[in-house]
């Protein structure tokens, strides 16, 4: 999966889970003073995401640095980068 | 008042529905996939408008709760209630329904255990899902930090959440209270009454004609869904501000039979109202209507109508409004209590809705029947029942 296509399904989710403009979705944009998700979201978040790329999150520590949008497209294409390097 | 119900949002077309003898009972698409289901028929609400509740508010909304929500910001609006109140502590809600929202408590259900997984469940999930999913919601959304709690006496839900309120302010303890009910309609609601025999299964393909309270050829309850909110306010508070005040009420009473979770009881119908009488500090004479809980059912609508002929005799008006709207169960009392008390405003007592042959068990008393009663109405008395052996009756009397 392509950095690209993880922008593009990233950004479906936010659309779509917490119906945030399109216009809103930059890279730097900020989850929490940006976006307005709160904690309750960030679960929803990552179930959401869970679900979206079939890699699992929640128990993931790495996901605690998360803050910026561009720090899920890096999370997630990481993520997918060690599954595949797993053979998984 | 505030409400949404299956002749639509708002106590306008509400009334205008019941005026025009408009039966709002559907056949249910889809339903017919369930072995063992036999009644087809429900009285959906409209969903709409949600997405003006902002989404951090809606997103711990199932449906019952944006029914409340919607009913509660009409009735705050109708009351003409200063929102700055919401935050002073003195304005709380109570709002009851049978269960948390049907539909989230079945997805819940259907994703977590096909694969026994946790992990695919939504924060949201448990906010829809709790009793008190719609009271929390209302109260969250409108920011109130008073009193805020729910009642749980399926179809009495509304009416419990009414004395409830009653209750707090007559102790002094709340200025303003929001009080009602919410419901939504789903497969497993009607089914759990249909289990029971209690459900109409013979109008599937004629649903106006069902259900039928009160009626020689009634044959059970049609489940119907929406909200109703009433604004409840001690009255120098509400004389204070110019609050345009539509009823007082003068009393109120809820019991059990203390005898069997589903059966009917006339004894105990006849207690809670002659109680709620008495705190009324009324004689039955002195009552202008009774809006009848009626549900259609054979039994419970037997035992209500002696109930109402042995407490109150052949010449009290009375009528149920199930026959518009089905049975909006945990909102029913708020919904229609509310419609009942406009109708009065109007001059107008509303009749039974396909009430055509008074079954012969269901005589002797004052039915409103083929068209509305053009009458003064000062004292209303309404009763509302539930499975569990719940009776609760309220009597108020127009300002």
């Amino acid at each position: 999966m392509t950095k690209e296509e993880i922008i593009k399904l990233t950004n479906k989710v936010f659309e779509e889970s917490f119906e945030i403009d399109p216009e809103k979705l930059v890279p730097g944009a900020k989850i929490f003073d940006e976006l307005g998700l709160d904690s309750l979201d960030i679960v929803d978040l990552i179930v959401a995401l869970q679900k979206q790329f079939k890699v699992q999150i929640r128990e993931d520590e790495r996901v605690r640095t998360i803050r910026t949008l561009e720090d899920v497209y890096n999370f997630i294409l990481m993520l997918k980068q060690e599954s595949a390097g797993s053979g998984q | 008042m505030g409400c949404v119900s299956p002749l639509g949002r708002g106590l306008p077309s509400l009334l205008e529905g019941i005026e025009a003898g408009r039966s709002a009972v559907r056949r249910m698409e889809g339903w017919n996939q369930y072995l063992g289901l036999r009644s087809l028929v429900g009285a959906p609400a409209e969903l709409k408008d949600e997405k003006l509740i902002p989404r951090q508010s809606r997103r711990s909304m199932g449906r019952l709760s944006i029914f409340a929500v919607q009913a509660a910001q009409d009735a705050v609006a109708a009351a003409a209630l200063d929102p700055a109140l919401a935050t002073t502590g003195r304005m709380g809600c109570v709002v009851g329904s049978t269960t948390g929202s049907a539909i989230s408590i079945s997805q819940a259900f259907e994703t977590m255990l096909p694969d026994h997984d946790l992990t695919k469940l939504s924060s949201m999930q448990f906010f829809h899902c709790i009793s008190h999913t719609a009271t929390m919601n209302v109260a969250q959304c409108l920011k109130l930090n008073g009193w805020v709690m729910a009642t749980s006496a399926a179809c009495a839900s509304a009416m419990q959440a009414i004395g409830a309120g009653y209750d707090l302010i007559r102790l002094g303890r709340q200025d303003v209270m929001l009080c009602g009910g919410a419901e939504e309609l789903h497969p497993t609601v009607t089914g759990s009454f249909d289990v029971l025999f209690a459900t109409s299964v013979k109008y599937n393909d004629t649903p106006g004609l069902t259900p039928r309270p009160f009626d020689r050829d009634r044959d059970g309850l049609v489940c119907g869904e929406g909200g109703g909110i009433l604004v409840l306010e001690d009255y120098e508070h509400a004389v204070k501000r110019g609050a345009p005040i539509i009823a007082e009420i003068l009393g109120y009473h809820t019991c059990s039979s203390g005898d069997h979770v589903s059966e009917s009881s006339r004894p105990a119908m006849v207690t809670c109202m002659r109680e709620a009488l008495k705190a009324a500090e009324l004689e039955p004479g002195q009552v202008d209507y009774v809006n009848a809980h009626a549900t259609a059912t054979m039994q419970g609508d037997k035992e209500e109508a002696e109930a109402i002929a042995e407490v109150f005799g052949p010449k009290v008006p009375v009528s149920s409004l199930k026959g518009y709207i089905g049975h909006t169960l945990g909102a029913s009392a708020a919904i229609e209590l509310g419609a009942s008390l406009a109708g009065i405003r109007k001059g107008l007592l509303y009749p039974t809705l396909n009430l055509e042959n008074v079954s012969p068990e269901c005589q002797g008393v004052g039915h409103i029947m083929g068209g509305s009663l053009q009458r003064e109405a000062r004292v209303v008395v309404k009763n509302s029942f539930a499975f569990g052996g719940i009776s609760a009756v309220l009597v108020c009397r127009m300002a």
